[in-house]
């Protein structure tokens, strides 16, 4: 499955690196909610995940003649939407307060339940705001490592290439990740 | 297997990222470790909730804004200048005006009364005077002066 889609990615970057920008629209249209989920779980609010999206596929479009195979192009959009969102969190001063507060949304947590009770879907509110108040408590570094994997599901080496680290500190940071999310969740609790 | 490379072991064990060997290491320490089990199911219920999470999808005309704007659009760049140095120009223009203001008034004020002597000097009619007090013609003008009142 893995390999067929890595395979049909190459074919798409050989028709656009021949001239054939229809290609381009494809890949646009196959990793576009992918690479908007990782923007909406880094940045926290639908505005800025969509600005961030848009950036990430034009950079693409810009740069994908120079697209070297050894990767998978998945991970190469990552890599430049996961970049992208971190500048945005480096907005200078001024910008940031004109801009103003943009407010996060709310991400809830599904329970896989076809008529969930009342009680359930409550519980359910609270663990999914418990969950968004702990991500955000996270640092930077722990929060992408946590987004990759647990949200998008990247393998330790695929989380290595995008952010450009050794796996042994995929490994460290993960583990490290959840255990701070944790204390950040308990510690939320206990003050409810 | 001791208790702490166990629980190092916890993460990448949920994630499928453990070898064969340390797979069956790793879970005859939780049959056998009470602790560390209850570690274990802490941090795999953190995890299935996290994946458990909403998935968002591209908003309605993404793809057809992005085709828009590809060929116009440039990317927001953001200046990777320390937050500190952004506020030091700023800073020492304000600096500057504030010693500009602060100078201003206190040499105003050393100023003041020779400068309205100065500006009274300057609208005097002496300097129309053809015959100074202390120049020859106005010693002489004193001196007949003088001779005449005797």
């Amino acid at each position: 499955m893995v390999n067929a889609n890595k395979a049909d990615d190459l074919s798409l970057i050989s028709r656009f690196k021949a001239g054939d920008i229809s290609a381009f629209e494809e890949i646009l249209i196959k990793h576009q909610d992918r690479i908007y989920n990782v923007c909406r779980y880094m940045l926290g609010n639908k505005d800025d995940a969509e600005d961030a999206a848009q950036d990430t596929f034009i950079k693409a479009y810009r740069n994908l003649r120079d697209f070297r195979p050894d990767s998978s192009l998945y991970t190469w959009l990552y890599r430049i939407a996961v970049n992208t969102c971190l500048d945005y969190k480096k907005l200078p001063f001024f910008a940031s307060i004109f801009r103003g507060t943009r407010e996060d949304d709310e991400v809830v947590n599904e329970l896989p339940s076809d008529e969930p009770s009342p009680e359930r879907l409550y519980e359910s509110k609270q663990t999914g705001h418990a969950l968004r108040v702990g991500l955000k408590q996270l640092s930077e570094k722990f929060r992408t490592v946590l987004i990759l994997r647990e949200i998008e599901g990247l393998s330790y080496e695929e989380i290595a290439e995008v952010l450009d680290i050794s796996i042994g500190t995929v490994k460290s940071r993960i583990s490290r990740a959840r255990e701070e999310l944790k204390q950040q969740i308990t510690k939320f609790t206990e003050q409810k | 297997m001791r208790c702490k490379r166990a629980r190092d072991l916890i993460s990448p064990y949920i994630d499928g990222e453990l070898s064969e060997r340390e797979r069956v290491s790793f879970e005859s320490h939780m049959k056998d470790c009470v602790n560390c089990r209850a570690e274990f199911e802490e941090t795999l219920h953190l995890h299935n909730l996290l994946t458990g999470a909403e998935r968002f999808s591209a908003p309605y005309g993404f793809s057809t804004r992005v085709l828009a704007n590809q060929e116009t659009k440039t990317p927001r760049k953001v200046l990777l200048v320390p937050l500190f140095a952004r506020f030091t120009g700023v800073v020492a223009v304000l600096i500057i005006i504030g010693i500009g203001i602060v100078s201003g008034r206190f040499l105003g004020r050393g100023f003041s009364f020779q400068k309205s002597g100065n500006i009274a000097a300057s609208f005097s009619l002496d300097i129309f005077n053809a015959t100074p007090p202390d120049s020859v013609g106005g010693v002489y003008l004193a001196m007949t002066e003088a001779k005449n009142e005797k």
